[in-house]
């Protein structure tokens, strides 16, 4: 049940005797005149080398490519001559705006030149000499271990949509497969930190696995980018920067600041993602609203999710005593107000400033801050 | 949208009672008390840092895997504590051998050590583009292999969502292949479009070709067919153009990719061996996908996309005593690349000399 | 006060040229370090001119470190490279005059189609780690580049050329 190319290449007589040729130096050189645009694409600024922004060119660059792509639906890189008999992808998704993001370009060139390494740029030799008090060596591992459960979803997902885009989506396609790499970065760092703190790994998540299940089960990419990159990675950027804040370490301070620089680039992805779709497909705001109603009742519902909630009161407070909960309960509650606050935030810079009035995680979150204020 | 939460939360009076009186300072620490099973990881090699290997301890390392995971299909990060109602997030494939290599550890380990950015790492600037036949040509290859690393880095992403996340090492390894081809594409487009002559032309036969491996029904037929079969003569590739660079950067840049290609070949070995290890009566199923699919590479290599241009490489022009020696050089490298793709398939037990379709060429 | 004769040169080949080599590999740790992972153990047999015993040895790589330096005798390898002397001189004469192998010396196109050198192993894994980890292996070499050594007939390799260029044209 798979596909079968149109020739047996091995018993396709012409083929084999075109092969045995170009052996015997008898070529066709026909492709030395197939039509092209000819181009010297340079580094504009030699630091930096020579990045995609500087391939933009013609037919070859992305601000030209047009909105729906009709011409291409083979593996042809985007601008070569495409000559009959290419193959059908059958790519899914072909319009631009499904998928594009303002700069995905220099996110992806980003992300190429700053990947670190879970396994040496982590200082371990001194971790290991810290021995975390039990109460917060166990609320740590706690964390560590809902983190690393949630990580690889956005491998998951975005991989699952890369064969069903266009081939000229590729800068884009190329920025899933640096996501890829760097959620299996945090899926090991999380791992690797929870088994090094002598407490092991901790309790499953159930709460949050159904809000896995929810990202999984996006029937769009535009709808799998919304939730995940924006929504969930968004969420997840604000409690890796106070991860790093209630860290029990210098080493793990730098272990939150290694993760929070590659979430802030997924995050930037969905936020300048929602722009494009908001500037060039104004008719899709409805059905955002619609998917992000789901995605906050899956956030909401995370309140069942107590080893997440408790570990961070725990670390807040730095420990288990009644004033220790109290101010671990203060921070925790600053922590979400400002999580809450900062998604919507990015959503009104996105242009959709209604959603904070739409939403009725906005309107729990803003009841939460008057019973406070009371 | 497809699924949907079993209540809407923002009426659950429970949950809402459960928060309240956790930031009122009353924990429930019902967590507290699950421990998946103490252990301390610690770097075995200090310089190496703290590899997979290291945390291969009790139920949290990768030899603890079953062979067939049967009862987790969530998420839940392995040797973690489970609770009832984790949700079953639909993985296909399940059983270890389908997918495992000794190997792989190591492999996705050395794959982050060995990274490089084509955009810095690469000497771009002593590239002079010309309007020399040897420039067309190099642009017209390059062409060709970006299209190659573009199915061979939708390959892993193809299936890493429908592997089970026990398999974790693994499915870190396929994003290590993401992430390599995801560079080749960028490098080999890059080389393309400083050379002056811009992209060339999309190979038919190679596309065609291309499209079959990427549509293997199975992951062990996927990974025979792409990292085996196909991985073979693309390190095979990125050797010849290597050799036949005429500057440092086009070397460079050949010798990194070559780097990268030769740990998924190293992968798809690893991984025949030990699916056939576990699962010997497979070597039938799997010798007549190579008996019906092996062709394939000749639509790739055989390409007069892929070949001209390497046999003007090889000539430095297209003269016609120069051409004789240049396709000198094609048919010695298609005849290594065969013989060393033969001695890989024999090796992990699937023996092609007397049963592949390829032709053999008098050199 | 007597002269200080200066120190005489390594030869080429001989186990003191490799370990000169891995010391100068310490010596550019993060230059390797950057390249990444390089584990491996390799063989290289430099056959004589005169037909006699060739001069063999097992190299050592682990991390970003050449760790040993041994006869390859009894030394389990990935993969052994070898050819005639000739073959290896005119290898380490480029790279001491341009600083580096050209592209026309380094070892992936010297081994290429196995004409000046050749490359043995028992197994294809073993053979793929010369280019898993192909340009470590080719900086490795290239450091005899500011190695001060002598061939067997007493002759030197050329001196750096003022201008190094390292690309064959």
């Amino acid at each position: 049940m798979s596909y079968l190319s149109t020739t047996d290449f091995t018993e396709d007589q012409p083929f084999v005797d075109r092969f045995e040729r170009m052996l015997r130096g008898d070529l066709d050189l026909s492709w030395l005149d197939a039509p092209r645009e000819r181009v010297t694409c340079r580094p504009e600024n030699a630091r930096r080398g020579l990045t995609f922004r500087d391939l933009d060119v013609g037919s070859y660059g992305f601000t030209d490519m047009p909105e729906l792509i009709r011409e291409n639906r083979s593996f042809a890189p985007r601008g070569a001559a495409m000559p009959e008999g290419l193959p059908d992808l059958q790519a899914e998704v072909n319009r631009k705006s499904e998928v594009w993001a303002y700069n995905v370009e220099g996110y992806y060139e980003e992300a190429m030149t700053r990947q670190w390494n879970a396994t040496t740029d982590i200082p371990w030799a001194e971790l290991q000499s810290v021995e975390l008090p039990e109460d917060i060596g166990k609320a740590y591992a706690q964390l560590l271990t809902f983190l690393t459960e949630v990580e690889m979803i956005a491998t998951d997902v975005p991989a699952k949509w890369m064969g069903r885009l266009n081939a000229d989506f590729f800068e884009v396609k190329n920025f899933i497969a640096t996501q890829a790499m760097d959620e299996a970065r945090h899926a090991e760092i999380f791992r690797k930190r929870a088994l090094s703190t002598g407490w092991g790994l901790m309790r499953a998540s159930a709460q949050n696995e159904f809000n896995l299940k929810f990202l999984r089960d996006a029937d769009s990419f535009a709808e799998a980018s919304l939730a995940l990159h924006l929504q969930a990675e968004g969420m997840v950027l604000t409690l890796f920067r106070f991860s790093e804040y209630i860290s029990p370490t210098e080493g793990d301070k730098k272990l939150f600041r290694l993760v929070m620089q590659d979430e802030a680039r997924h995050v930037g992805y969905g936020m300048q993602h929602l722009k494009w779709v908001l500037d060039h497909f104004p008719e899709r705001r409805e059905a955002i609203h619609h998917h992000l109603d789901e995605a906050e009742n899956f956030v909401f519902g995370g309140g069942y999710a107590t080893e997440v909630l408790e570990p961070f009161i725990i670390l807040s407070g730095k420990g288990l005593k009644k004033e220790n909960i109290a101010e671990g309960v203060r921070i925790t509650n600053a922590f979400q107000l400002k999580q809450a606050d900062e998604y919507f935030e990015r959503l009104a810079k996105c242009g959709l400033p209604e959603r904070r009035e739409r939403s009725r995680l906005w309107k729990m979150i803003d009841l939460r801050k008057q019973t406070m204020a009371a | 949208m497809a699924y949907y939460a079993e209540k809407n939360f923002f009426e659950d009076q429970q949950l809402i009672e459960l928060v309240t009186n956790i930031l009122s300072g009353n924990l429930t620490l019902e967590w507290y008390t699950a421990e998946g099973g103490r252990v301390r990881a610690r770097p075995s090699d200090l310089r190496r840092g703290l590899t997979y290997e290291d945390c291969n301890l009790g139920p949290y390392g990768y030899d603890a895997i079953p062979e067939f995971v049967r009862n987790r299909y969530s998420m839940a990060a392995r040797g973690s504590v489970l609770v009832s109602k984790l949700p079953d997030l639909g993985y296909t494939i399940n059983r270890r051998s389908d997918v495992w290599s000794d190997n792989v550890v190591a492999l996705y380990e050395e794959a982050k050590a060995r990274r490089w950015a084509p955009a810095v790492d690469v000497p771009w600037a002593e590239l002079t583009a010309g309007d020399s036949v040897r420039e067309a040509a190099m642009a017209q290859l390059c062409t060709f292999l970006e299209e190659v690393a573009l199915v061979a880095m939708e390959m892993p992403s193809k299936w890493v969502f429908s592997i089970n996340q026990e398999f974790l090492e693994l499915k870190s390894f396929l994003c290590a292949q993401m992430i390599d081809e995801a560079r080749h594409v960028e490098a080999w487009r890059k080389r393309a479009l400083t050379s002056g002559h811009g992209l060339g032309r999309a190979s038919v036969s190679a596309e065609q070709a291309l499209k079959e491996l990427l549509s293997a029904e199975t992951y062990p037929e996927a990974s025979l067919g792409t990292n085996l079969l196909l991985g073979s003569f693309v390190l095979a590739m990125c050797r010849a153009i290597a050799a036949l660079a005429e500057t440092r950067a086009d070397r460079l840049l050949a010798t990194l990719a070559m780097q990268d290609v030769a740990r998924s070949v190293a992968y798809g070995v690893g991984h025949m061996r030990y699916h056939l290890a576990h699962q010997p009566g497979k070597a039938v199923a799997l010798a007549e996908y190579l008996d019906r699919t092996e062709h394939v590479v000749l639509g790739i290599a055989g390409s007069p996309e892929f070949l001209e241009p390497v046999v003007i490489l090889a000539a430095g022009s297209v003269d016609r005593d120069r051409l004789a020696a240049g396709s000198r050089f094609a048919r010695r490298w298609y005849t290594s690349a065969v013989e060393e793709y033969f001695e890989r398939a024999a090796a992990v037990g699937l023996p092609r000399r007397e049963r592949s379709r390829l032709p053999r060429l008098d050199v | 006060m007597p002269a200080v004769s200066a120190p005489p040169p390594l030869r080429f080949p001989s186990r003191d040229f490799f370990e000169a080599l891995r010391e100068a590999m310490r010596a550019e740790r993060e230059r390797f370090s950057r390249l990444g992972f390089f584990d491996t153990t390799f063989g290289v047999r430099i056959s004589s001119d005169d037909g006699g015993e060739p001069a063999e040895f097992a190299l050592r790589f682990e991390v970003f470190d050449c760790v040993g330096v041994e006869s390859l005798a009894g030394v389990e390898t990935d993969f052994v490279v070898e050819g005639p002397f000739a073959a290896w001189r005119e290898m380490l004469d480029t790279i001491h005059a341009l600083g580096a192998a050209d592209t026309a010396h380094s070892l992936n196109t010297l081994t290429h189609f196995g004409e000046q050198l050749r490359v043995r192993y028992d197994d294809p894994d073993g053979h793929d780690k010369l280019y898993r980890f192909a340009e470590s292996i080719q900086e490795f070499f290239d450091l005899s580049a500011r190695l001060d050594f002598a061939y067997p007939d007493g002759s030197r390799p050329p001196a750096a050329r003022a201008e190094r260029q390292r690309s064959a044209r």
